[in-house]
């Protein structure tokens, strides 16, 4: 069972309150853009390479009354799967780290993701001592979970089986230090604290 | 290639790794950063116990340099942007991060390295470091500082503050007589 991708989002987005979002490479970064428009409070880490959740965990640390969502594509997580016991050591409360499982690589056309189907992406985590790990096939059981997935405190990961993307998104039209700026700059107002130069 | 000397002065300093690596500690401290992400060189071990222990700092050990690279990325936001300590081949694996992220989004990040390689290096594996790690530098324009002299440790915190000015990662490579606290 799998969701489409801009139903899943759009289920995410519709309960989002004031969470800090980091989207990875490709589909997440696309979908994400498309369902929201945000251009404040998520940082669309398009060149991520596995390290988007990393990166919001270096974010999160210093705002721990914060809460933090985190896409990390399949692609992305077997490429560093090590970063699993990081997370774990860091035992942040406030950020879920999302796995877009839809077993493709997303962000070079689809090209599919060898073994996808034998990997348990939640079991993984588990495997690596991630405690709160949950994962959703429809948006009827992420509806229904929401609450006790992505509000509880504690370090978690949510594993999304999501259908291969079916059409092209664009990509944020943002360039880097624009992103950096953007987001800089709400973190600033948001927090009263400086954060850039 | 400056080829410079083991040193074996007659009245060497009267200093070791830990006093080097609390040295360190003290000025990275003072331009305000907090956090090291880390992953070992025999080199540094010395200094990632001292930043372990040092409560200023936040140490997180990482289990693959790239990892170091996204953790003090994201911590840019915070206002202190993270330290990457590492070895010279260690600092080689995360090219394509730093490009990438550092590089695209103009964050900045300072790696402390080790000149694994250079002249005194016994170790055969780490030729190749010494052979291609300053040219491999030069190729992506990250600024680098060589650091071969205890009293030139205080540029690690010039490089921190600077990185923030130029919105650009820095390389601060140190040699093994520094990090010993022979020179």
């Amino acid at each position: 069972m799998a969701m489409l991708i801009e139903e899943c989002f759009a289920a995410l987005a519709s309960r989002r309150r004031d969470e800090l979002v980091v989207t990875s490479a490709g589909n997440s970064s696309e979908v994400w853009w498309e369902v929201t428009g945000d251009t404040e409070r998520t940082f669309y880490l398009e060149a991520s390479m596995s390290l988007s959740t990393l990166f919001a965990s270096g974010m999160a640390m210093g705002y721990p009354d914060a809460k933090f969502w985190a896409f990390i594509g399949d692609g992305a997580f077997v490429m560093n799967t090590g970063l699993l016991f990081v997370e774990r050591d860091l035992a942040l409360p406030n950020v879920v780290s999302i796995v877009v499982a839809n077993r493709c690589y997303g962000a070079t056309d689809g090209v599919a993701l060898p073994n996808s189907r034998e990997i348990d992406f939640a079991a993984v985590a588990r495997a690596a001592g991630i405690s709160r790990v949950f994962r959703f096939g429809s948006v009827q059981d992420l509806d229904a979970g929401f609450e006790e997935s992505f509000r509880s405190a504690g370090p978690t990961t949510v594993v999304l089986d999501l259908e291969a993307p079916v059409r092209h998104h664009e990509s944020p039209p943002f360039d880097g230090p624009e992103l950096k700026y953007r987001f800089g700059r709400a973190l600033e107002k948001r927090f009263s604290r400086k954060v850039l130069p | 290639m400056e080829v410079k000397s083991e040193t074996k002065s007659a009245n060497p300093p009267n200093r070791d790794a830990s006093d080097v690596a609390r040295h360190v500690a003290d000025i990275l401290s003072g331009a305000g950063a907090n956090l090291v992400a880390s992953l070992p060189d025999n080199w540094i071990a010395p200094m990632i116990r001292h930043f372990d222990a040092d409560n200023r700092f936040r140490h997180v050990p990482v289990n693959r340099e790239e990892s170091a690279v996204g953790l003090c990325s994201g911590a840019f936001f915070t206002g202190k942007p993270g330290i990457a300590l590492m070895g010279a081949s260690g600092f080689l694996t995360c090219i394509y991060a730093i490009t990438k992220i550092n590089y695209t989004y103009q964050i900045p990040i300072l790696f402390l390295i080790t000149l694994r390689g250079d002249p005194g290096d016994p170790a055969r594996f780490h030729v190749s470091n010494g052979l291609y790690l300053r040219s491999i530098i030069d190729a992506i324009d990250i600024p680098f500082i060589d650091i071969d002299r205890y009293e030139d440790l205080s540029k690690i915190g010039t490089a921190y503050r600077h990185m923030s000015v130029i919105g650009r990662p820095y390389v601060v490579g140190m040699s093994r007589d520094v990090l010993r606290g022979n020179r």
